[in-house]
Protein backbone atom coordinates (compact mmCIF):
# COMPACT_ATOMS: atom_id res chain seq x y z
CA UNK A 1 0.00 0.00 0.00
CA UNK A 2 0.96 4.07 -0.64
CA UNK A 3 1.82 5.47 2.27
CA UNK A 4 2.04 8.96 2.39
CA UNK A 5 5.19 10.63 4.39
CA UNK A 6 5.59 14.31 5.50
CA UNK A 7 9.16 15.31 5.86
CA UNK A 8 10.95 18.31 7.41
CA UNK A 9 13.65 20.84 7.71
CA UNK A 10 16.69 19.08 5.82
CA UNK A 11 14.64 15.99 4.80
CA UNK A 12 13.08 18.04 2.52
CA UNK A 13 15.60 19.09 -0.28
CA UNK A 14 15.60 15.32 -0.23
CA UNK A 15 12.23 14.48 -0.94
CA UNK A 16 10.23 17.83 -0.64
CA UNK A 17 7.65 18.48 1.43
CA UNK A 18 5.81 15.31 1.39
CA UNK A 19 6.74 11.85 -0.72
CA UNK A 20 4.95 8.69 -0.59
CA UNK A 21 6.37 5.03 -0.38
CA UNK A 22 4.98 1.99 -1.50
CA UNK A 23 4.71 -0.04 1.59
CA UNK A 24 4.64 -4.11 1.67
CA UNK A 25 2.70 -6.09 4.37
CA UNK A 26 4.82 -6.41 7.82
CA UNK A 27 7.24 -4.06 6.36
CA UNK A 28 8.58 -2.28 9.58
CA UNK A 29 9.11 2.02 10.27
CA UNK A 30 13.04 0.95 10.08
CA UNK A 31 11.90 -0.57 6.94
CA UNK A 32 10.83 1.97 5.19
CA UNK A 33 13.61 4.69 6.37
CA UNK A 34 15.93 2.12 4.37
CA UNK A 35 13.52 1.70 1.43
CA UNK A 36 13.99 6.06 1.38
CA UNK A 37 17.39 5.86 1.68
CA UNK A 38 17.65 3.54 -1.53
CA UNK A 39 15.38 6.09 -3.13
CA UNK A 40 17.68 8.84 -2.23
CA UNK A 41 21.28 7.68 -1.14
CA UNK A 42 22.23 11.09 -0.41
CA UNK A 43 19.64 11.05 2.22
CA UNK A 44 21.24 7.88 3.85
CA UNK A 45 23.01 9.79 6.51
CA UNK A 46 20.41 11.98 8.00
CA UNK A 47 17.17 8.94 7.77
CA UNK A 48 20.05 6.67 9.86
CA UNK A 49 19.00 9.59 12.70
CA UNK A 50 15.53 10.24 11.82
CA UNK A 51 12.53 9.50 14.40
CA UNK A 52 8.90 8.34 12.56
CA UNK A 53 5.65 10.05 14.48
CA UNK A 54 2.11 8.68 13.99
CA UNK A 55 -0.57 10.31 15.28
CA UNK A 56 1.64 12.94 17.39
CA UNK A 57 3.82 10.04 18.99
CA UNK A 58 6.74 8.30 18.39
CA UNK A 59 6.68 5.25 17.55
CA UNK A 60 9.51 2.24 17.90
CA UNK A 61 11.39 1.78 14.17
CA UNK A 62 11.11 -1.99 14.82
CA UNK A 63 7.67 -1.71 14.86
CA UNK A 64 5.36 -3.04 11.87
CA UNK A 65 3.60 -0.30 10.41
CA UNK A 66 -0.37 -0.80 10.92
CA UNK A 67 -1.34 2.41 11.29
CA UNK A 68 -3.29 3.62 8.22
CA UNK A 69 -2.56 7.49 8.79
CA UNK A 70 0.05 9.72 7.73
CA UNK A 71 3.76 9.10 8.48
CA UNK A 72 5.95 12.05 9.84
CA UNK A 73 9.43 11.92 9.26
CA UNK A 74 11.18 13.94 12.07
CA UNK A 75 15.08 14.72 11.87
CA UNK A 76 16.87 15.31 14.92
CA UNK A 77 15.19 18.62 16.32
CA UNK A 78 17.52 21.21 16.59
CA UNK A 79 15.49 23.99 18.29
CA UNK A 80 16.59 26.79 21.25
CA UNK B 1 -5.05 19.14 35.04
CA UNK B 2 -6.60 21.88 32.37
CA UNK B 3 -6.99 20.50 28.69
CA UNK B 4 -5.60 22.98 26.74
CA UNK B 5 -3.90 20.69 23.82
CA UNK B 6 -6.19 22.61 21.18
CA UNK B 7 -4.37 25.50 22.08
CA UNK B 8 -1.52 26.20 20.20
CA UNK B 9 0.50 28.20 23.13
CA UNK B 10 3.86 26.62 23.49
CA UNK B 11 4.52 27.51 19.74
CA UNK B 12 4.42 30.73 17.86
CA UNK B 13 5.19 32.77 14.44
CA UNK B 14 4.99 36.35 16.34
CA UNK B 15 7.90 37.97 18.40
CA UNK B 16 8.00 36.53 22.05
CA UNK B 17 7.08 39.44 24.54
CA UNK B 18 9.06 37.95 27.49
CA UNK B 19 8.68 40.63 29.53
CA UNK B 20 4.64 40.52 29.57
CA UNK B 21 4.79 36.76 30.23
CA UNK B 22 7.29 37.39 33.03
CA UNK B 23 4.81 40.14 34.61
CA UNK B 24 1.64 37.70 34.22
CA UNK B 25 4.27 35.17 36.38
CA UNK B 26 3.84 36.34 39.68
CA UNK B 27 2.35 33.62 42.38
CA UNK B 28 2.07 34.22 46.14
CA UNK B 29 3.80 31.06 46.77
CA UNK B 30 6.69 31.96 44.42
CA UNK B 31 9.98 33.04 46.14
CA UNK B 32 12.01 32.70 42.85
CA UNK B 33 11.10 32.77 38.84
CA UNK B 34 13.48 32.19 36.53
CA UNK B 35 13.55 33.31 32.98
CA UNK B 36 16.03 32.25 30.39
CA UNK B 37 15.49 33.71 26.82
CA UNK B 38 17.36 31.40 24.14
CA UNK B 39 18.59 34.50 21.85
CA UNK B 40 19.74 34.36 17.86
CA UNK B 41 23.63 34.49 18.27
CA UNK B 42 25.43 36.53 15.18
CA UNK B 43 27.45 33.55 14.39
CA UNK B 44 28.15 29.67 15.18
CA UNK B 45 31.03 27.84 14.74
CA UNK B 46 33.15 30.45 13.04
CA UNK B 47 30.27 31.83 10.96
CA UNK B 48 28.67 35.23 10.62
CA UNK B 49 25.10 34.36 10.47
CA UNK B 50 22.47 36.78 9.11
CA UNK B 51 19.43 35.58 10.92
CA UNK B 52 17.44 32.37 11.70
CA UNK B 53 14.45 30.74 10.31
CA UNK B 54 12.51 28.20 13.05
CA UNK B 55 10.42 25.25 11.65
CA UNK B 56 8.10 22.87 13.72
CA UNK B 57 5.97 19.90 13.15
CA UNK B 58 3.61 22.51 15.49
CA UNK B 59 0.62 20.37 16.61
CA UNK B 60 3.45 17.49 18.12
CA UNK B 61 5.87 20.00 19.35
CA UNK B 62 3.15 21.95 21.24
CA UNK B 63 1.69 18.65 22.83
CA UNK B 64 5.64 17.77 23.65
CA UNK B 65 6.17 21.52 25.54
CA UNK B 66 2.91 21.09 27.29
CA UNK B 67 3.67 17.72 29.19
CA UNK B 68 7.69 18.55 29.55
CA UNK B 69 5.93 21.57 31.29
CA UNK B 70 3.66 19.37 33.19
CA UNK B 71 6.14 16.77 34.36
CA UNK B 72 8.92 19.57 35.19
CA UNK B 73 6.26 21.02 37.72
CA UNK B 74 5.62 17.55 39.33
CA UNK B 75 9.30 16.74 39.54
CA UNK B 76 10.44 19.94 40.74
CA UNK B 77 7.62 21.07 42.77
CA UNK B 78 7.21 24.39 40.54
CA UNK B 79 3.75 26.87 41.14
CA UNK B 80 4.50 27.64 37.55
CA UNK B 81 5.96 26.94 34.43
CA UNK B 82 5.59 28.67 30.86
CA UNK B 83 7.52 27.76 27.39
CA UNK B 84 7.33 29.36 24.27
CA UNK B 85 9.30 28.65 20.93
CA UNK B 86 9.57 30.58 18.38
CA UNK B 87 8.51 29.53 14.37
CA UNK B 88 9.55 31.39 11.06
CA UNK B 89 12.57 33.88 10.83
CA UNK B 90 14.11 35.25 13.89
CA UNK B 91 16.61 38.51 13.57
CA UNK B 92 20.03 38.16 15.66
CA UNK B 93 18.86 39.04 19.54
CA UNK B 94 15.65 38.17 19.26
CA UNK B 95 14.09 35.83 21.31
CA UNK B 96 13.70 32.24 20.26
CA UNK B 97 12.71 30.52 23.05
CA UNK B 98 11.36 31.40 26.42
CA UNK B 99 11.64 29.51 29.93
CA UNK B 100 9.64 30.85 32.83
CA UNK B 101 9.81 29.02 35.81
CA UNK B 102 8.96 30.02 39.66
CA UNK B 103 8.74 27.67 42.92
CA UNK B 104 9.12 28.54 46.63
CA UNK B 105 13.21 28.62 46.66
CA UNK B 106 15.59 29.38 43.81
CA UNK B 107 17.39 25.51 43.56
CA UNK B 108 14.09 24.72 42.21
CA UNK B 109 13.03 27.39 39.45
CA UNK B 110 16.99 27.09 38.20
CA UNK B 111 17.16 23.32 37.97
CA UNK B 112 13.61 22.70 36.39
CA UNK B 113 14.49 25.84 34.13
CA UNK B 114 17.41 24.04 32.85
CA UNK B 115 15.93 20.61 32.53
CA UNK B 116 13.46 22.17 30.64
CA UNK B 117 14.93 23.96 28.09
CA UNK B 118 17.24 20.81 27.54
CA UNK B 119 14.12 18.93 27.18
CA UNK B 120 12.89 21.63 24.30
CA UNK B 121 15.95 21.63 22.30
CA UNK B 122 16.77 17.65 22.46
CA UNK B 123 13.39 16.06 22.29
CA UNK B 124 10.58 18.47 20.55
CA UNK B 125 10.27 18.47 17.04
CA UNK B 126 11.68 21.93 16.21
CA UNK B 127 14.43 22.88 13.47
CA UNK B 128 16.65 25.82 13.12
CA UNK B 129 17.99 27.12 9.84
CA UNK B 130 20.94 29.33 9.72
CA UNK B 131 21.68 31.84 7.27
CA UNK B 132 24.96 33.17 6.79
CA UNK B 133 26.65 36.27 5.32
CA UNK B 134 27.86 34.69 2.65
CA UNK B 135 24.18 33.38 1.31
CA UNK B 136 24.69 29.75 2.07
CA UNK B 137 22.39 28.35 4.92
CA UNK B 138 22.46 25.18 6.97
CA UNK B 139 19.90 23.13 9.16
CA UNK B 140 20.97 23.27 12.67
CA UNK B 141 22.00 20.31 15.08
CA UNK B 142 21.88 20.09 18.71
CA UNK B 143 22.69 17.97 21.15
CA UNK B 144 24.53 18.39 24.19
CA UNK B 145 23.61 15.20 25.81
CA UNK B 146 22.60 16.27 29.31
CA UNK B 147 18.77 15.23 29.64
CA UNK B 148 18.48 11.66 31.04
CA UNK B 149 16.45 10.92 28.33
CA UNK B 150 16.56 12.47 25.59
CA UNK B 151 16.66 10.35 22.22
CA UNK B 152 20.55 10.04 21.06
CA UNK B 153 21.30 10.32 17.18
CA UNK B 154 24.32 10.58 15.70
CA UNK B 155 26.26 13.84 15.38
CA UNK B 156 27.61 16.14 13.48
CA UNK B 157 25.49 15.87 10.25
CA UNK B 158 26.09 18.75 7.44
CA UNK B 159 22.91 19.72 6.31
CA UNK B 160 24.52 22.21 4.38
CA UNK B 161 23.08 23.04 0.72
CA UNK B 162 23.66 26.00 -1.43
CA UNK B 163 20.71 28.17 -1.92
Amino acid sequence: MNRKIVCFAGLKKFFGDETSVEVAPEESYAGLLEKLAELNPDAKEVLTSCRIAVNEKFVPLNETINDQTTLFLIPPSSGG
Amino acid sequence: MEDKSNDMKHIQNTAINYSELFDDFRHPQSGAVVLFSGEVRDNNKGRAVTHLEYEAYEPMANKMISEILEEAKSRFNLNQAACVHRVGRVEISGCAVVVITGSGHRKEAYDANRYIIDRVKNEVPIWKHEFFTDGTSEWGQNCDCVSNDHHHHQHHHNYERAE
